[in-house]
């Protein structure tokens, strides 16, 4: 569980797109526009890398971004 | 202390808690968007679910708890800072449970664009999609009118 962890958010077309770009904000510290790229990315490519680092952070990311209903996983980092 | 009061027809509104009360009793020991984080300990994803599914109840009871007495006399239901994040919350959930059970008959697309030809589906469905508008709308009516200070974005 060392190394560098991706937490990814994947697309689901129940979610509004407000309400993707209020739970970045809020969870993740996310600037408006930041917030509203990463949202895109997730309805766009169906997914998106929302934060990378330590496993216990990552988790604790991924906790809560499923908290407010958002399929979340966790991908080690190979690149580093 | 902010807060939205929000006046609702309570003859359209009413048939429409039938749904959620059956999702919600339906949901039961299951969560809306499921645990994807497979490489988790078997004991740490145990508690994981727990916690979030204990949330998810609150959640669900809180905004059944908005449809109260008082909201089939007067009509209203208000959302403030106590509020807000939890019906947030919890009409994801719901929303989410419409498209696994009621829902699927109506295509992603559709579903995303809140646009479907009501006349063409089965009753149950068009239900199913007009409580899922509904709860959209009270994501929306919160996201837009309780600021920052409140969300606390």
């Amino acid at each position: 569980m060392a190394g560098v962890w991706r937490v990814v958010v994947l697309n689901d077309p129940v979610n509004l797109m407000s309400y993707v770009v209020l739970v970045f904000k809020k969870v993740l510290g996310f600037d408006e526009t930041t917030a509203r790229r990463k949202m895109l990315e997730v309805h766009e490519q169906g997914r998106s890398v929302v934060w990378s680092g330590l496993r216990e952070k990552a988790e604790a990311y991924a906790f809560t971004l499923q908290q407010w209903h958002l399929t979340t996983i966790l991908e080690a980092d190979e690149t580093n | 202390m902010k807060r939205i009061d929000v006046k609702l027809a309570v003859p359209v509104v009413a048939p429409l808690l039938d749904v959620i009360k059956d999702l919600a009793g339906d949901l039961g020991e299951t969560l809306a968007a499921p645990l994807a984080l497979h490489d988790l300990d078997a004991d740490f994803r145990a508690a994981w679910s727990d916690e979030l599914l204990a949330a998810q109840k609150v959640e669900v009871g809180r905004l059944l708890g908005l449809f109260d007495d008082n909201f089939f006399r007067e009509g209203v239901v208000a959302f403030d800072a106590d509020n807000a994040e939890v019906i947030l919350r919890a009409c994801a959930v719901i929303r989410l449970r419409l498209r696994a059970r009621a829902l699927k008959p109506l295509a992603d697309e559709v579903l995303e664009g809140g646009g479907a030809d009501l006349l063409a589906v089965p009753d149950p469905v068009r239900k199913a999609f007009m409580c899922y508008l509904f709860l959209a709308t009270l994501q929306e009516l919160i996201i837009q009118n309780l600021d920052e200070s409140i969300l606390g974005s």
